[in-house]
């Protein structure tokens, strides 16, 4: 297997880049870009990411979380005030509230964490610094004798560089 | 106007240039403000010190002001701090790209007002090391925390907008540390290395980041409207006259914001000026931040102005007269600095030349931020010192410990802004060339 990268200038070129290869076949590709594009994303064609499930699941806790314990603490250390019931539900609404955002917001970035950072991690050697400055990258991992049909179909989209990546 | 003139980034890496010249080696001026804000910051860790041994009495809170300048201070500081989410969340959802480059400095800001905030109900309640009382704990006597209590709402709520606060700006901050990784040569690189987890910008990154940033938004959205909520209502449910109204949410979620959104413009104004970030954090911006003031200012007013109708057609002889004190007792003149700041010094920014005029938006912050930490004084003051008896009325005044630790608290908050500003990129970077694509000129 050989890694080809294609340098480009602008996100909708890389775009066009990703549409074309997916277009001929080439569906093993990654790009490095310094900014998110729903267009490259969408050319990309991934589907829904799996952070969202993570964040149902934190805000789901928070919420049973919130009243469970604000219900069960009181009933535990029940405070008589005029015959009231022990448990207020409105006055827990607040907590629950405040649990569902906090455990929502935790579990979305530990969604995160997994699948963008540990599971999504990198270690290609096509990676240059400029693709967190002004370029963008778009690299093809395809058999050695493909090579000059992804070279030339990155040309074609418009690379200012095209070269296969060593090691 | 000064907007016409203000060059724009010629391209992607002009911005990274521009954005990453704020973390090149302190000069001395920096170094001297440290210094300074580090000073103050020492005077109020000796204040509270002092106070902590020998107790509450060196404050000016006595019977029946017992909530004063420490609980004015909490409630400015969570205030000023829900401009970062506003900015980054609200703005975001509705796709007003203006904000990409504010808000990273919002979003750090928050950070640092919400921790500010964080420590007064600490300092408040004297015995610090008391503090995990508010936390539901198994103890010895099998006795729990009273959830119907509007400050246990006050500990979650705060909580979780800390919490949230800080995710936010991390999640923001990775693509960014990755860019600064790529960039900064010097010692910091290490710790960028550490802190960008690996962040290349690959489409499956950027497609997962933007999830959890649309997720993050979606729940920082509702939180930010409720954290002030909660706030208003550690007085709306009380009884005390002037405190117990159903206004109080919206007006101090719209006092909040007015005043973020100043304290935004205060810190920004020299950033942009020291750095040279003209083209990047422009006039239009100052301009669009100009009309969320002419905005949250009008609500302001118009709660004032409601909160004095409704005391007069109430007829409630203790609404009237809690009314008629705040305007002409004792606290008059903290009275109207509040509604000259508040709500006579912004009129002209309803003029867009005067929007565009970043000086006038600077000057006319700081009035705004002064006129907001007066509005919460004269609430909380004129509020508990003529209530119901007149046996029991008081005039509250906060001592030197007071104030030196209300000092203290800017120092604090301005000497980790500034620690910030030279550790991190103070503008997202990604967003802005984000932005920078978007537009037709760039291709």
């Amino acid at each position: 297997m050989a890694e080809v990268l294609g340098v480009l200038k602008h996100p909708l070129d890389t775009a066009d880049a990703v549409t074309k290869l997916r277009g001929a076949g080439f569906e093993d590709l990654n790009v490095y870009s310094p900014v998110p594009s729903h267009e490259i994303e969408h050319a990309l064609h991934r589907g829904e990411s799996g952070v969202r499930l993570w964040t149902l699941i934190g805000g789901l806790t928070g919420v049973s979380l919130g009243y469970l314990m604000t219900i069960w603490m009181s009933y535990d250390w029940p405070l008589v005030i005029g015959g009231k019931p022990f448990a207020s539900i409105p006055a827990y609404t607040v907590i629950a509230f405040e649990l569902t955002i906090l455990f929502g917001g935790v579990l979305t970035v530990a969604g995160l964490v997994v699948h963008g950072l540990i599971l999504s991690r990198d270690t290609s050697s096509a990676y240059r610094p400029s693709f967190s400055g002004g370029e963008f990258g778009c690299v093809v991992n395809c058999h050695s004798d493909q090579i000059p049909r992804v070279q030339e179909l990155l040309q074609g989209a418009g690379c200012t560089e095209v070269r296969v990546v060593e090691g | 106007m000064a907007a016409m003139t203000e060059p724009i980034p010629a391209n992607a890496d002009q911005i990274n240039e521009d954005v990453f010249r704020t973390l090149q080696p302190p000069t001395p001026l920096y170094v001297l403000a440290i210094l300074l804000m580090g000073g103050i910051t020492t005077a109020g860790v000796g204040a509270l010190a002092y106070q902590t041994y020998f107790g509450m009495g060196v404050t000016g809170l006595q019977h029946p002001v017992m909530w004063g300048v420490y609980i004015t201070t909490f409630v400015f500081w969570v205030g000023i701090a829900h401009a970062g989410t506003l900015i980054s969340a609200i703005l975001y959802l509705f796709r007003a790209k203006w904000r990409n480059a504010i808000n990273r400095g919002a979003e750090a800001m928050t950070v640092f007002a919400v921790i500010t905030a964080g420590q007064f109900p600490l300092i408040h309640i004297g015995r610090l090391w008391k503090f995990y009382f508010m936390l539901p704990y198994p103890n010895q006597r099998g006795l729990w925390v009273n959830f119907k209590s509007p400050l246990m709402w006050d500990v979650f709520a705060v909580g979780t907008y800390t919490t949230i606060s800080i995710l936010f700006l991390i999640v923001g901050l990775i693509p960014d540390i990755a860019a600064a990784r790529d960039r900064i040569p010097d010692w910091r690189r290490h710790l960028y290395n550490v802190l960008s987890f690996g962040w290349r910008g690959t489409g499956e990154q950027w497609r997962h980041h933007a999830r959890a940033v649309l997720h993050l938004s979606g729940l920082a959205t509702p939180l930010v409207l409720s954290v002030h909520s909660v706030v208003s209502w550690d007085f709306a449910v009380s009884l005390v006259p002037g405190w117990h109204t159903t206004i109080f949410a919206p007006y101090f979620v719209a006092g909040a914001i007015f005043s973020g959104i100043a304290m935004v413009i205060t810190v920004l104004v020299p950033v942009r000026a020291s750095f040279g970030l003209h083209a990047v954090i422009r006039a239009e911006h100052f301009d669009n931040m100009g009309k969320f003031i002419v905005l949250t200012s009008t609500i302001v007013g118009y709660a004032y102005a409601t909160e004095f109708f409704m005391a007069w057609y109430s007829t409630n002889a203790f609404e009237q007269a809690a009314f008629w004190h705040r305007a002409f007792g004792d606290y008059w003149w903290a009275t109207w600095i509040m509604i000259t700041c508040n709500v006579i010094v912004p009129l002209p920014l309803w003029i867009k030349r005067v929007r565009l005029n970043v000086t006038w938006m600077w000057i006319t912050s700081i009035f705004i931020n002064i006129g907001m930490w007066f509005e919460r004084y004269v609430i909380i003051t004129t509020g508990l010192s003529h209530e119901y008896s007149p046996a029991a009325w008081g005039y509250y005044t906060p001592s030197w410990v007071e104030m030196t630790i209300l000092a203290a608290s800017f120092s604090f908050f301005m000497m980790f802004f500034l620690i910030f500003l030279r550790m991190f990129p103070i503008v997202a970077v990604q967003e802005v060339k984000e932005t920078y694509y978007e537009n037709e000129g760039a291709r």
